[in-house]
């Protein structure tokens, strides 16, 4: 058996090394080259031994079998076997699977779409300033894909990981939580492998900006859309179609004639191609933008497009298109059919089609569009009629019971309907799009038609997403980013599911003036553009594009977050000169250790989201969410001082007990934007800080926590201080007084701090040392 | 109040494990009297929240000094209740508390031993819910205790859905005097 075994492993190496071109030695091929599930499961054992999971569940049942309804409260088990935690892991690796299989669908469908169009060797060029091209192909896979053909390997690699994982769910299957957390923790990895190559086919196949940070500033809100001209409108994230039809109008002398405008990342990516598209807003504006009846035709693609659409549709005499598989909405499938005959159903019979080719898809909408505006309402409501649709409201309260995001919006309504719009132009805010109170409205009041009265009619500016971080701009801030002195990166990412919209443009602007080196991306992106300062600017119009202290940059869409996380193992490369290669635990391990790096996910609400984050946490980058995610399941909460805070030092060959809580946690909710402000800057924090760049994170977190939470220190201050020139200069009296109080005794620094030796791990601490 | 829970339990929508509804502010007195550690953990809707011209904090400070209960205060709440003269007894978020309160070996925020009632008030109720979630099945060695407005059927005890401010106000009124009663 133990000699099968051997051949087995002998022979699955030997597969591996044919795919990644192991002979051709641009790095040493490290211990885990396409890792699969047990592979890296030492290393999510030790992050999950500092930060254990936390679960909130979300339902006390499991109902995935038919010996359920299983009650799991408490300490019973299921019919299976499980236990209340296991299936709550369960859960979250489904939710991270939903999430993974959606970017890395999305990369194998645009590859395909790609490869078709410029061949399988297309060279992969992402421009002079970009020449690690794919990091987290390079870390993970093994491989340094120099074509769209490599990029196959590579996506077909997650494809097979996904059918393993999704396997561990069934019934009678895994029984650990934490082995489930560790899939979950694989599946995140997965995740921003499967984004990366989507972002990098679209750039090279649609010639997307790259190596320039300062892309262009395209028009951002529905004001900016022009209705008098026919309106496409694309919704979702795949711009395969979204480009044909921008290149159809292009040939076709309709570019000037027919606007395109654009809701969530297709948006996003569309107007990476065509900088006249109208960015309408995020996914939370999605049901408000389709019932102003101003889009004449709907185009949707994938992810984060209403289900509902044929009826969002119909409301409003809109047409519709489905142009991929995995949305048809149970449609007729015309993508055989006759161009013009479909046109004719669509105009004459207001009938919706799929239509799976793009090139037909293009030419339908833009005839019907041209055909179909003339004939079509779009204007605002006024206020006088928005009085009297409200004056049908009793007050009944069940709008307010059902909202997601609890705010009571019939008393919005009730004030509209007293000729006050104050209210609901401050619920608007707050509105997280879903319709629900609509919906629950026994009166059946168009609540989503009154909130035109309510929506600003100010249009802004969004820079349109630049891809990867370049070389050069690493090669700038590495140093200053792992020592401390830039006080760390911060990504706003994901969702539109806030608390309130708002939030979004002040966190980004508290931290770029703090000269973090902020990143957007998705949504994010765009929420961030929606303010205006007192001379009119956005922040894009007031910050500089680069990446560096106090810039802020959008890499994208939903996939270009794998550029965010890119970025990181772009500095353990060329800053830290570590091997990629195969190499991830190397990486993962100086991420958390040294590299100073924070996501926030503040509205996120998708299961991409949820993978997204957890393949950030396994790269060792924690990430703040905002209140609805703990509807998520599951955080990684580390138990603080108590917690186990030792790690190697590399230099010394010694396992220390810094009892130093950082990063403090991996996963972790947040109530208000008020709180995450002072959590962001001690996430930052890391245990290689310099003396002078610890001080600098400090500082941040001191004087955040005194803007926020009131005056006096942060409780924990003392855990962050290691010896006296960590201490802030502005604060210098103030702390030292509060610590000697205290009875604090300064602590040494660890030199060469590193997780890897802590644990059983085939890596050698040698690993982590240049 | 239990849920009314189906003759077979594989019919069971959501779980059959809900908090038992008080009405009565005595009741509610008379059990946080009982507990040998209580503790109040406060949420930031306590500064935007009115109960007839009286902010909701000071509702939870009265309870808190009527009882001698510690005090937990989340979020952003600490500058407020430190300006209106009261000291935190310990500054944690709300996932951070929870997360200390359900290993049975923590010390509690005396230092006495993990707490045996954990009260909440002014916590979003989507998060509030979650957290209770976690407290139910994850800390069967304490008690939950919902102050606000609405029924969380997580908690152990909670108040019923209140229409209107006003009983909201009389039974937190009610409960303070009670508690003040015992003192």
């Amino acid at each position: 058996m133990a000699e099968l075994k051997v051949k087995e492993i002998t022979r699955k190496l030997e597969e591996i090394e044919k795919k990644i071109r192991a002979e051709v030695p641009w790095e040493p091929v490290g211990c885990t080259p396409m890792p699969e599930i047990p592979d890296l499961r030492s290393w999510d054992m030790r992050l999950l031994k500092t930060y254990a999971p936390f679960y909130a569940p979300f339902c006390d049942l499991c109902c995935f079998c038919t010996y359920g309804k299983c009650d799991l409260t408490e300490t019973r088990r299921g019919a299976c076997g499980i236990d209340i935690a296991t299936q709550q892991a369960r859960w979250v690796l489904l939710a991270c699977l939903m999430g993974c299989s959606a970017h890395s669908s999305h990369a194998g469908h645009i590859l395909e779409f790609l490869i078709e169009r410029h061949g399988a060797d297309k060279k992969i060029d992402l421009g002079g300033a970009v020449n690690i091209e794919a990091p987290h192909i390079r870390t993970v896979v093994g491989l340094k894909p120099e074509t769209l053909g490599d990029l196959v390997v590579a996506i077909e690699y997650v494809y097979k990981e996904l059918a393993h994982l999704l396997d561990s769910t069934n019934m009678g299957q895994e029984g650990s939580y934490l082995d489930y957390e560790s899939k979950a923790l694989h599946a995140g990895m997965l995740d921003h492998v499967g984004m990366e190559v989507a972002d990098i086919a679209q750039i090279v196949g649609f010639g997307y900006p790259t190596s320039v940070a300062d892309t262009p500033l395209v028009d951002l809100g529905w004001a900016a859309v022009d209705k008098s001209k026919p309106v496409i409108l694309f919704v979702g994230h795949n711009p395969a179609t979204s480009t044909v039809v921008v290149d159809y109008l292009r040939e076709n002398d309709l570019y000037d004639k027919v606007e395109v405008a654009g809701i969530c990342c297709t948006a996003n990516e569309t107007a990476r191609y065509c900088d006249r598209l109208r960015v309408v807003g995020p996914f939370s504006r999605q049901l408000f933008f389709l019932r102003s009846g101003i889009a004449d035709v709907i185009m949707t693609d994938e992810q984060c497009i209403r289900t509902d659409m044929p009826i969002e549709a119909s409301r409003t005499g809109a047409a519709l298109i489905a142009t991929l598989d995995k949305a048809m909405y149970g449609l007729e499938d015309a993508s055989a059919m006759d161009t013009e005959e479909i046109v004719k159903q669509m105009v004459d019979d207001k009938k919706h089609f799929a239509i799976l080719e793009p090139r037909k898809a293009a030419e339908v909408a833009a005839k019907v569009a041209m055909q179909i505006a003339p004939l079509r309402r779009k204007e605002w409501l006024r206020e006088e009629e928005a009085k009297e649709l409200a004056q049908k409201c009793n007050v009944c309260g069940m709008c307010e019971q059902v909202c997601p995001n609890l705010f009571n919006i019939g008393a919005g309504i009730a004030e509209v309907a007293k000729g006050k719009f104050d209210l609901i132009r401050e619920q608007f805010s707050l509105c997280v799009g879903c319709g629900k109170c609509e919906a629950e409205c026994p009166r059946k009041i168009p609540i989503f038609k009154i909130m035109q009265v309510a929506a600003s009619k100010e249009s802004w500016k969004m820079r349109a997403g630049r891809g990867p971080i370049m070389d050069t701009e690493i090669r700038t801030v590495g140093a200053p980013i792992t020592l401390g002195t830039i006080p760390g990166i911060v990504a706003f990412v994901g969702c539109s599911n806030y608390p309130d919209i708002r939030d979004l443009p002040e966190m980004v602007e508290e931290f770029a003036k703090r000269k973090y080196i902020v990143v957007v991306s998705g949504c994010a992106a765009m929420v961030v553009g929606m303010k205006k300062d007192a001379e009119g600017k956005t922040i894009y119009e007031k910050y500089p594009p680069n990446f560096d202290a106090g810039g802020v940059v959008n890499v994208g869409s939903c996939v270009a977050n794998s550029h965010i996380t890119g970025a990181a193992i772009k500095v353990v490369n060329i800053f830290a000169k570590l091997p990629l290669r195969g190499n991830y635990e190397v990486v993962a391990d100086h991420t958390i250790s040294r590299l100073g790096a924070v996501g926030v996910g503040w509205g996120v609400y998708s299961q991409k989201a949820v993978a997204i984050a957890t393949g950030c946490n396994r790269l060792g980058i924690p990430v703040v969410l905002g209140p609805h995610s703990s509807k998520y399941r599951r955080l990684y909460l580390s138990k603080k001082e108590e917690g186990d805070w030792r790690v190697m030092d590399a230099r010394k060959k010694e396992i220390v007990d810094s009892g130093e809580p950082s990063p403090e946690h991996l996963a972790y909710v947040t109530e208000t934007k008020e709180k995450a402000m002072v959590m962001i800057p001690k996430l930052c924090i890391r245990k290689n800080d310099t003396p002078q760049g610890r001080a600098v994170k400090l500082n941040h977190y001191i004087s955040l926590h005194k803007k926020y939470m009131g005056d006096g220190l942060p409780e924990d201050i003392h855990l962050f201080v290691r010896r006296d020139p960590d201490i802030p200069l502005v604060y210098k009296k103030e702390v030292r007084e509060h610590l000697q109080r205290i009875g604090w005794k300064p602590k040494e620094p660890v030199g060469l701090p590193t997780l890897i030796g802590t644990y059983p791990s085939k890596v050698p601490v040698d690993a982590v040392i240049h | 109040m239990s849920a009314t829970i189906p003759r077979h339990r594989v019919n069971v929508l959501t779980g059959i494990k809900s908090g038992r509804l008080i009405e009565d502010p005595a009741e509610y007195a008379d059990l946080i009297r009982r507990a040998k550690r209580p503790l109040l953990v406060i949420g930031p809707l306590v500064l935007t929240s009115m109960l007839d011209g009286k902010p909701l904090l000071e509702y939870a400070l009265d309870i808190a000094k009527a009882a001698g209960i510690p005090i937990c205060a989340t979020a952003q709440t600490r500058g407020r209740i430190v300006e209106l003269g009261v000291q935190p007894d310990c500054v944690y978020d709300a996932v951070e508390i929870i997360n200390a309160l359900k290993d049975p070996g923590w010390r509690g925020v005396k230092k006495e031993g993990n707490h045996d009632l954990v009260m909440f008030l002014g916590v979003r109720s989507d998060l509030g819910t979650q957290g209770l979630s976690t407290l139910k099945h994850f800390a069967p060695h304490l008690k939950t205790m919902a102050l606000c407005k609405h029924y969380f059927p997580h908690a152990n005890y909670s108040l019923p859905n209140f229409r209107k401010d006003e009983q909201w106000k009389a039974f937190l009124d009610s409960l303070i005097s009670n508690l003040k009663k015992g003192e």
